[in-house]
């Protein structure tokens, strides 16, 4: 008897969805047997795969792979819009079906959460977790994978193996037979650049890295090769963390076209300063943490965020350290995409008053709220910073909050 | 054999006082087709939308399919 953590993926998520609800609407094709993928829109260059189909799958189509690529493969392939309104919905339903099952439900992302069970045995949990599964099933018509363990970690890759429709366990005594064959991409937290690094260093597997020297390990990925070392031998010391409010506001877009120089860039930050304070003064915080990520046009992928001496919403306190931000990590790369998050929240009802913030920045907060009365009442662009006049560049960007259900997160 | 239409319609109902719906008739194609028996009806929540289903009978033997859609409050003639 102890802890036992599942870990609930929903099986090419975007693309079961739609196809449950095309049979909603009595659509009589079924996506999941044809070779079909939900992609974005190319013109705006949003077009990458989200998710694939198992029939996709066969012609080596790849969630990420832009959408061009992936119809060199499969030439009449099924290209089909996302539906977010669906997705939020689904995952919404689903998130409190599993509430019935336990109070400890960890949203990981849109489709993948952490369920977490004390006093139960291995075989009931086992037992537990096919009921579940048939029960999705049966009731919202998808299949999930789920995968048990007794950390994070090993739920996680449990519910990696096989897929669909199964459940997997991955106990600590069962690393060795069950996660050390695997290549060592497979393993949380490995990505593109450190499979490439270990590769380099005759690391192919998951076990071969658990095998490794750790002197050599640390001393070469430091704190980062630590964690991925001890994540081979499934030791994942995180926490649960069920039902946090929010914890971190964002937005972020990839861009119509790479951007080269710094002003264009500074704009675009503006404009998803301006979604990302409203939604914060929206939810009546205030930030001390602004961070921003850049992509360049090679899919590398930058942060960097700063302490702020204050708690703030106003748009421009977070604008000017966006920019600050940006001006430091750039490294003249042109941009594919680029993000504003804020962090470190507190509710906006007391509030110290501060020696470090200027009298224009206090003026601002009141101007910010005025603007926010004046755009909730006629419309979000009717009245736009001076800067997008007549320009190409939307006045505020991002919409889709990508905060809520991150699509790729790091920490467990 | 039924076939699935999926269109909004115009549905005339009774909404019991302990919650109970029940579909009374219903205008398609400027026809009116009235309900005599409600033969079977279940809710379905495919991928969290839900539905209430009523399998129901017009003129001792055909059969409509009408499911009401609660997010967006509207009537749909599912199949005929």
């Amino acid at each position: 008897m102890g802890q036992i953590i599942m870990h609930i993926d929903v099986n090419s998520a975007f693309l079961s969805w739609t196809a449950a609800y095309e049979k909603q609407m009595g659509i009589e094709r079924d996506i999941r047997t044809l070779p079909a993928v939900i992609g974005g829109n190319e013109q705006s260059r949003h077009g990458i795969v989200l998710a694939k189909s198992i029939p996709a799958k066969k012609f080596n189509i790849q969630t990420g792979m832009s959408l061009m690529e992936a119809r060199r493969l499969c030439p009449n392939l099924l290209v089909i819009p996302p539906d977010y309104d669906v997705y939020v919905r689904a995952s919404k339903a689903l998130r409190d079906h599993l509430k019935r099952y336990t109070p400890d439900v960890e949203v990981f992302s849109i489709d993948e959460c952490f369920l977490r069970f004390t006093d139960i045995s291995r075989k009931e949990a086992l037992d537990l977790a096919y009921k579940l599964k048939d029960g999705v099933k049966e009731r919202f018509g998808y299949t999930i994978n789920v995968g048990i363990s007794e950390n994070k970690l090993l739920a996680k890759q449990a519910g990696d193996l096989e897929k669909p429709d199964k459940c997997h366990t991955m106990f600590i005594e069962e690393i060795e037979e069950k996660l050390w064959p695997l290549p060592v991409e497979e393993l949380f937290m490995v990505g593109r650049r450190t499979k490439v690094k270990l590769n380099r260093w005759g690391i192919y597997t998951i076990g071969e890295l658990a095998n490794a020297d750790y002197k050599l390990i640390s001393a070469m990925l430091k704190s980062h090769g630590r964690l991925i070392y001890n994540y081979a031998w499934g030791r994942d010391a995180s926490t649960f963390k069920e039902g946090v409010p929010m914890k971190s506001v964002g937005n972020s877009s990839t861009l119509k076209f790479d951007v080269e120089d710094r002003e264009i860039a500074h704009l675009v930050l503006l404009s998803l300063t301006e979604m990302t304070a409203w939604r914060l003064r929206e939810a009546n915080m205030n930030c001390r943490v602004v961070s921003i990520s850049i992509k360049d046009k090679d899919f590398g992928f930058k942060i960097k965020q700063r302490k702020l001496m204050y708690f703030t919403d106003s748009t421009r306190d977070i604008y000017i350290n966006a920019c600050c931000l940006f001006d430091e990590l750039w490294d003249k790369r042109p941009i594919r995409a680029l993000g504003v998050h804020v962090s470190d929240l507190e509710f906006a009802k007391i509030k110290q008053i501060n020696f470090f913030q200027d009298e224009l920045s206090l003026k601002n907060e009141i101007l910010d709220k005025a603007i926010d009365k004046i755009r909730s009442k006629y419309g979000d662009t009717s009245v736009i910073r001076g800067a997008f006049a007549n320009g190409d560049l939307r006045p505020i960007l991002g919409g889709y909050p990508d905060d809520e259900y991150p699509g790729m997160r790091s920490i467990l | 054999m039924m076939k699935i239409v999926n269109e909004p319609v115009k549905v005339m109902a009774v909404f019991h006082t302990d919650g109970k719906i029940e579909p009374v008739k219903f205008r398609i194609e400027d026809k009116v087709v009235r309900i005599e028996r409600i033969m079977k009806t279940y809710e379905e929540n495919i991928v969290g939308n839900k539905r209430i289903v009523f399998v129901c009978l017009h003129n001792g033997k055909d059969i409509f399919e009408l499911k009401y859609e609660l997010d967006t409050k509207t009537w749909y003639l599912f199949k005929k």
